[in-house]
């Protein structure tokens, strides 16, 4: 297990995490959401030991982090960084060197890790010569080569086309299957919403939601429900007790209940309007998930931005 | 399947000062530099070559009778060092002309009656006066004895016996020790520039949060550092190796052991200096964050090593004066002033031993609350950050 226990940071009067704890299971995808702001990068630092928290601890199977564990940990950081005037293969292997391999393995690795996303062309080149998106793979195989038993990586997809993003999310899955805990963050809540096993929300300094999706949509499911009805005049549920509109648009309406209110008197208003095309409990999709908890009163700092 | 061991912090110190050695070796401005500091070492050499084969070569012209002369003043040309050659002329208007020319050094008019008279061009060399002096002075002693009726060879002849062949050995070495000294200063300046230019490298391009995810701030420091410094240390080895064989072998000096000796002095202090130097260059380079903003903060350095220099220049025409003493000992200026005193024989030896103390209490100090700014002003990667805030900053 991976875990993120309890941590407190704060940089002078800005409070950034306030008791921010999950677990990452082995073999597990964990996306990290939350608004700009937030605290993420705070937080990944923290695991890899570039912040020092105020209180609270990072734990891989039941150590602290040390110096010594944060090496078999792979890490993208969100402001990425490599040297600009060294050749591609040279760079991953060094990086494999600090990550402790040995000379000849790290330059295996590093054969096998720049072939494999796509770059052993570019080998001897220096990073400066290569595009943003070969530079994050190059970025992508720092982290890799050591074969890392543990990845964190932060807003991996950021700045990636669609291809990028596919092949990058194939790698993860890889290692994923091998049983690494990958925990990423990302504003991409479809891409996180497609590639993990469970998400963690990250607002007003602690973790207002974590769970798998099923869990959160499960939380949230039962409220929000979709009404079609084409012949209604605007604004046809206005007035119904318990009820709010969240959108109404030709008379496609979303409907936000209030617990203990009855679905058949929405049902029967609906029919008073004329036909009704459409009448289902909508299963909230992460954004909406998102959007519900981070403005969810207790969190109000976190909208900013 | 590899798994990774742990490096420890020799280790990861190892990899770090290779992959500086690495990337420099093959680095322009590197391979240039190195280049033109051998050039000038090489270029000093050939210059006390030129120097030290005209040196001593006299060419005197007579006007008049040159048969007691010549020999006179070839005997009197060995007894000063000279190799005196005798050309004669056919009168003063030739010899002007032969002067004009540059064909004599000096012309000697032996008129018929009163003094011989020397003709020079300009000015007249100690070596070709004394020479002439003593000759046609032995020559009138001679032929008054002979007037007198004493056989000028029973005038004991005095043989001159060289007891030290360098004319001036302190001098000597203090030449060497500037030479030294040039080459110790352009190396420190070019590799307190790599430290501060590495260190904003790594923060400008944010490699620098990858790197301590796998280390210690002072890891990559000393990495950093040492990595440069046996560059360094190479470097200066290999031009003093080229020097002294280049010496050695045209036979520009006199004394070899003294002029191992100063090299093997320049390099201690080299050592001393760098350590200092790149301890500072790089606490200094790690406040700012792009290469733009690196002349703001290394710039003081900088003076502090060219005023170090010119005092070093300055002190050895004076090496016992105060502003060469005083400064020998202030750390920081001392790899500069202190050898070349230690060569001009100015410097005691507990002198010595109190610049070396003094530079190395500096150093600890330096190395000491330049890791702790290093260490606190790595990770603010935006704009500028102030020392102080750089020692208030939390150290990972
Ligand atoms: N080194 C720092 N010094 C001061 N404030 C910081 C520092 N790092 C982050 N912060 C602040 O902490 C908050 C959280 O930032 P961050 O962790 O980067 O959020 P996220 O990654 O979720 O966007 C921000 O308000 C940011 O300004
Ligand atoms: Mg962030």
């Amino acid at each position: 297990m991976l875990e993120f226990d309890g941590l407190h940071k704060s940089f002078g009067d800005n409070h950034v995490l306030d008791g921010v704890g999950f677990t990452v299971a082995p073999g597990t995808m964990f996306g990290f959401c939350g608004s700009n702001g937030a605290g993420k990068t705070t937080t990944m630092r923290i695991a890899m030991g570039l912040v020092r928290p105020d209180a609270g601890a990072v734990r891989w199977q039941g150590h602290h982090l040390d110096q010594e564990i944060r090496r078999r940990i792979g890490y993208m950081p969100e402001e990425r960084g490599l040297y600009p005037k060294m050749k591609v293969g040279e760079q991953v292997t060094y990086f494999a060197r600090l990550h402790g391999l040995d000379a000849a393995a790290a330059a295996r690795a590093s054969e096998e890790w720049v072939s494999r996303l796509g770059l052993g062309e570019r080998r001897g080149d220096p990073v400066e010569k290569l595009s943003l998106g070969n530079q994050q793979r190059v970025q992508l195989a720092a982290a890799l080569v050591s074969r890392p038993e543990v990845l964190i990586l932060d807003e991996p997809f950021s700045g990636l086309d669609p291809v990028g993003v596919d092949s990058l999310a194939e790698g993860l899955l890889d290692q994923v299957r091998q049983g690494v805990p990958v925990v990423f963050s990302s504003h991409q809540l479809d891409l996180v919403e497609r590639l993990c096993d469970s998400v963690g929300i990250l607002a007003g300094g602690s973790m207002v939601a974590t769970g798998t999706v099923e869990e959160l949509r499960r939380r949230e499911a039962g409220r929000l429900l979709r009404v079609v009805v084409p012949d209604a005049a605007h604004g046809w549920a206005a007035g119904l007790p318990g009820v709010r509109v969240v959108s109404e648009q030709a008379g496609d309406t979303l409907l936000e209940l209030a617990p203990g209110t009855d679905d058949q008197s929405v049902l029967a208003a609906a029919l008073r309007t004329g036909r009704v095309r459409h009448f289902a409990w909508r299963e909230p999709t992460l954004v909406e998930l998102f959007r519900e908890v981070v403005a969810a009163p207790g969190a109000p700092e976190a909208v900013a931005s | 399947m590899t798994a990774p061991g742990t490096p420890g912090s020799a280790a990861l110190v190892r990899l770090v000062a290779g992959r500086e050695v690495s990337t420099r070796i093959r680095d322009k401005t590197f391979l240039i530099s190195s280049a033109v500091i051998l050039l000038l070492v090489l270029g000093a050499v050939a210059f006390q070559v030129v120097i030290a084969s005209g040196a001593g070569k006299v060419t005197v012209g007579v006007v008049g009778d040159r048969s007691a002369l010549q020999p006179a003043l070839q005997a009197e040309g060995k007894a000063v060092g000279a190799d005196v050659t005798v050309v004669g002329l056919a009168g003063e208007a030739a010899a002007r002309t032969a002067l004009a020319a540059g064909d004599v050094d000096g012309a000697l008019v032996v008129g018929s009656g009163g003094a011989p008279r020397l003709l020079v061009e300009r000015k007249a060399d100690p070596q070709l006066t004394a020479t002439v002096q003593g000759a046609v002075g032995q020559l009138a002693i001679g032929r008054q004895l002979a007037q007198a009726g004493i056989d000028p060879l029973d005038v004991p002849q005095v043989g001159v016996t060289v007891v030290n062949p360098g004319t001036d050995p302190t001098g000597e070495r203090t030449g060497i020790a500037i030479v030294g000294i040039i080459v110790l200063y352009t190396l420190l300046i070019l590799m307190g520039q790599f430290v501060a230019q590495g260190v904003v490298e790594e923060k400008s391009t944010r490699v620098v949060e990858l790197l301590l995810s796998t280390m210690r701030p002072w890891q990559l420091l000393a990495g950093k550092i040492i990595g440069l410094g046996l560059l360094g240390l190479a470097q200066i080895v290999a031009i003093s190796v080229v020097g002294i064989s280049g010496a050695l072998l045209f036979d520009v000096v006199s004394l070899p052991g003294q002029l191992i000796g100063t090299v093997l002095t320049v390099v201690a202090w080299f050592v001393l200096g760098y350590a200092f130097y790149a301890a500072v260059f790089a606490a200094a380079a790690s406040l700012v964050s792009r290469q733009e903003d690196l002349a703001s903060v290394i710039t003081p350095m900088t003076v502090l090593l060219v005023i170090g220099f010119f005092i070093a220049l300055q002190s050895a025409g004076d090496p016992s004066g105060s502003l060469a003493t005083v400064t020998s000992y202030i750390p920081g200026l001392s790899p500069l002033v202190m050898p070349v005193r230690m060569a001009a024989g100015a410097a005691a030896w507990w002198e010595v031993v109190l610049a070396v103390v003094l530079m190395l209490v500096a150093i600890a100090l330096v190395v000491r609350l330049g890791g702790r700014i290093y260490a606190g002003a790595l990770l603010r990667t935006s704009g500028k950050t102030k020392i102080r805030e750089a020692l208030r900053a939390e150290r990972l």
